[in-house]
């Protein structure tokens, strides 16, 4: 069995780690990128959401490099990626490629013995024993934690750094790193340097940066290539960049969830707005959105896929939060027809209008 | 004594235009030339234009860049304030109705709305995937209709009950009035309905749920169309204003900019001078292979030299040139 998982930012990189360690033959998929894009969309429905088409682009790219077995979280939520494990591997096979789909989704859907079936199906073609195993994972969950804890501590020191483009530079010379390295240990050691040499970083504490917070669907916040690298450029800018959806997030709710725990603060912001769940994480948007202006955000830029269901729901509702706190909201809707120049002009107003409006503010106080 | 004035150049899809203000923000010069599909050739050709009226005493000490091909300008002319189109519409409006509320702008290839408050951009929202409700439709229909773009909407006024045509889609629109036509409805009562259509969309598709106070400022090529801008005036129930220089607000604002910019920093401007304008420029594009971004570089330039590069994430063919550049800063203090 030779396994692949599609590309998902820092969850790629922690599952590349777990199958080392483990020994089970696999293919780590290419960072997501135009190419593997248009191939995907070659083989998906039109009307389909982007990250559908991105899989496939990969999913394909790994095949043909010898993988036979696609790894995919389910999700029977009332979204499209509920479908991506029903029409995957029917296009798949219809264009000739020929690879078994394991989908890891919730006991509820599947039912526990089900779940527990698939997972040993992959965990027995490893020949360490069970307590390496569970190392394993736990390392691969220690490593997904530190590079999504590296993410934020950058975006966060982008702000007030005094060597314009230290902190970018620093998490793209990490990641650059962890690329040409296969042992979870040595990937585990890059990603604790790193975080020392962020933490380093000559700061200018008196600067005020604008910070904005990052909303939408969830493979837009983890995938960099799904937002078209929106917070490589809000660091550009020298602006502070916050999102709540990161993958080592979405572990620690999907944990809590059973226990109706998950996201208190959230769910409870959202839901004078959204009171129904309207799948994937419309609420997460609206209620994180509310949080971060009353945490002191400038604004929040909305993200989605075009076509995201949930998503266009959380659209509806924004306006009233922009209307009731005050608080500007930008969206943006990627598809592979995407031309770039229109977001730039879109973030760049967006960049001055909320420096214009704090001067405003200034003035009157 | 010599007059210090500010520049202002807006490269967009269907015209590149061309102000000069002075220091109190009054319009000296302006020039609205198409662009043609060759924003080079535009920029040259206006800035030459610019050059022949600009007095003896007169001397440029501020330039600002802004539309589609803000940068492309900036590496020509070199400027000292590259902005966005909207933000740079805002300042032009504001400059000329200090209160104003709402800017409707329409271009040769988008829209925007922008909500202003107290001088400040509170709101905008621009057309994202539909070019039906932009001026080069209307263009394009005003030729396929044979009648010069400047009377389209005198033909609208005309008009005694406007046909509604369906303006969803730019090209359903068209085999819609296609239609129209063929049922024997005048093209006085088509342009009124594609008027009608493209307001309508407008409204549907940026300024839905948004609240356009008065005074509202119409600019963009597309406010020269009367048939438009009563649309406008009959949906919204309110007046509109078109200001003086409606069709290069945008060059307009650059130059506004520019001066903001000057007047604060005291900097000497980046402007590269007329003679730099003589060089050979072109452009290409090259697929770079460095990983698996593939970015798609662009790199301008002059007399076979280059002198800019854009579209790459990592900043790498951006740094090299950057660092000659700055070297050759360097020299010019020494």
């Amino acid at each position: 069995m030779v396994i692949t998982f599609p590309p998902m930012g820092n969850v790629s990189l922690a599952a590349r780690a777990f199958f080392e360690a483990v020994q089970i033959p696999y293919v780590s998929p290419q960072k997501a990128n135009k190419q593997m894009l248009q191939a995907g969309a070659a083989l998906s429905p039109d009307e389909i959401c982007l990250p559908f088409k991105v899989f496939m682009g990969s999913f394909a790219d790994s095949i043909k490099a010898g993988a036979d077995t696609v790894l995919l979280t389910g999700s029977c939520g009332p979204c499209r990626f509920g479908e991506y494990c029903e029409l995957q591997p029917k296009l798949l096979k219809k264009n000739g490629f020929n690879a078994e789909m394991l989908v890891i989704d919730a006991p509820k859907a599947i039912g526990r013995k089900e779940l527990c079936r698939r997972i040993r199906s992959i965990l027995e073609t490893s020949p360490v024993s069970g307590a390496s195993k569970f190392k394993a994972f736990r390392q691969a969950l220690h490593i997904l934690s530190l590079a999504d804890g590296l993410n934020e501590k950058a975006r966060e020191a982008a702000g007030y750094e005094k060597n314009r483009g230290e902190s970018k530079r620093l998490l793209e010379a990490c990641f650059k790193q962890l690329d040409s390295v296969r042992l979870p240990d040595d990937m585990q050691a890059i990603l604790l340097r790193y975080h020392e040499k962020i933490d380093f970083i000559r700061k200018d504490i008196n600067k005020k940066p604008i910070r904005i917070a990052l909303i939408g669907e969830i493979y837009s916040m983890i995938e960099p290539f799904a937002n078209l690298f929106i917070e490589d450029l809000l660091m550009e800018y020298g602006i502070v960049s916050k999102r709540l959806i990161t993958p080592s997030w979405w572990i620690k709710d999907l944990a809590e969830k059973p226990f109706g725990v998950h996201s208190a603060q959230i769910m409870k912001a959202a839901k004078p707005h959204l009171p129904y769940n309207a799948g994937g994480h419309a609420k997460e948007s609206l209620g994180f959105a509310q949080l971060c202006k009353n945490d002191g955000f400038d604004g929040a830029i909305q993200i989605y896929p075009l076509g995201c269901m949930p998503e266009i729901v959380a659209k509806a509702v924004l306006p009233s939060v922009q209307k009731e706190h005050g608080f500007p909201v930008l969206t943006l809707i990627i598809d592979e027809m995407t031309g770039e120049a229109g977001y730039l002009t879109r973030i760049e107003a967006f960049i001055d209008m909320l420096a214009e409006k704090r001067k405003r503010e200034a003035r009157t106080a | 004594m010599t007059q210090g004035l500010f520049l202002g150049v807006d490269v967009g899809s269907v015209s590149t235009n061309i102000v000069l203000a002075d220091s109190d923000g009054n319009v000296i010069e302006k020039l609205y030339l198409r662009t043609n599909g060759r924003p080079i050739k535009a920029i040259i050709n206006g800035m030459t234009a610019i050059k022949s009226v600009l007095g003896e005493n007169a001397r440029i000490i501020g330039t600002g860049t802004t539309g589609s091909g803000r940068r492309l300008a900036d590496a020509i002319i070199g400027a000292d304030v590259v902005k966005n189109e909207i933000t740079a519409h805002a300042a032009a409006a504001c400059h000329v109705v200090p209160n104003v509320r709402t800017i409707i702008e329409i271009g040769g290839q988008d829209s925007k709305l922008i909500l202003m408050n107290g001088g400040v951009v509170c709101d905008f929202s621009m057309n994202t995937v539909c070019a039906a409700g932009t001026g080069s439709f209307l263009d394009r229909q005003a030729s396929r209709l044979e009648i010069p773009i400047e009377e389209l909407g005198g033909y609208a006024l005309r008009s005694k009950s406007p046909v509604r045509i369906a303006g969803r889609c730019a090209v359903f629109a068209e085999s819609d009035m296609i239609s129209k036509q063929q049922a024997g409805h005048s093209n006085e009562d088509i342009i009124a309905g594609l008027c009608d259509a493209l307001v309508r969309n407008y409204m549907a598709t940026l300024a839905k749920g948004k609240e356009l106070c008065p005074p509202i400022l119409f600019q963009g090529g597309v406010a020269a169309n009367v048939g438009i801008r009563t649309a406008f005036e009959k949906a919204l129930n309110k007046k509109i204003v078109i200001p003086q220089h409606y069709d290069v607000m945008g060059a307009y604002g650059a130059a506004l900019l520019a001066r903001d910019e000057i007047t604060v920093s005291c900097r000497p401007t980046a402007f590269n001078g007329f003679e730099a304008l003589k060089r050979e420029f072109s452009s290409e594009s090259l697929s770079c292979d460095g990983c698996a971004n593939m970015c798609e570089v662009v790199r301008i330039t002059a007399d076979g030299k280059c002198i800019a590069h854009w579209g790459d994430r990592c900043g790498k063919w951006g740094a090299a040139v950057q660092e000659r550049e700055t070297g050759k800063k360097e020299a010019l203090r020494q």
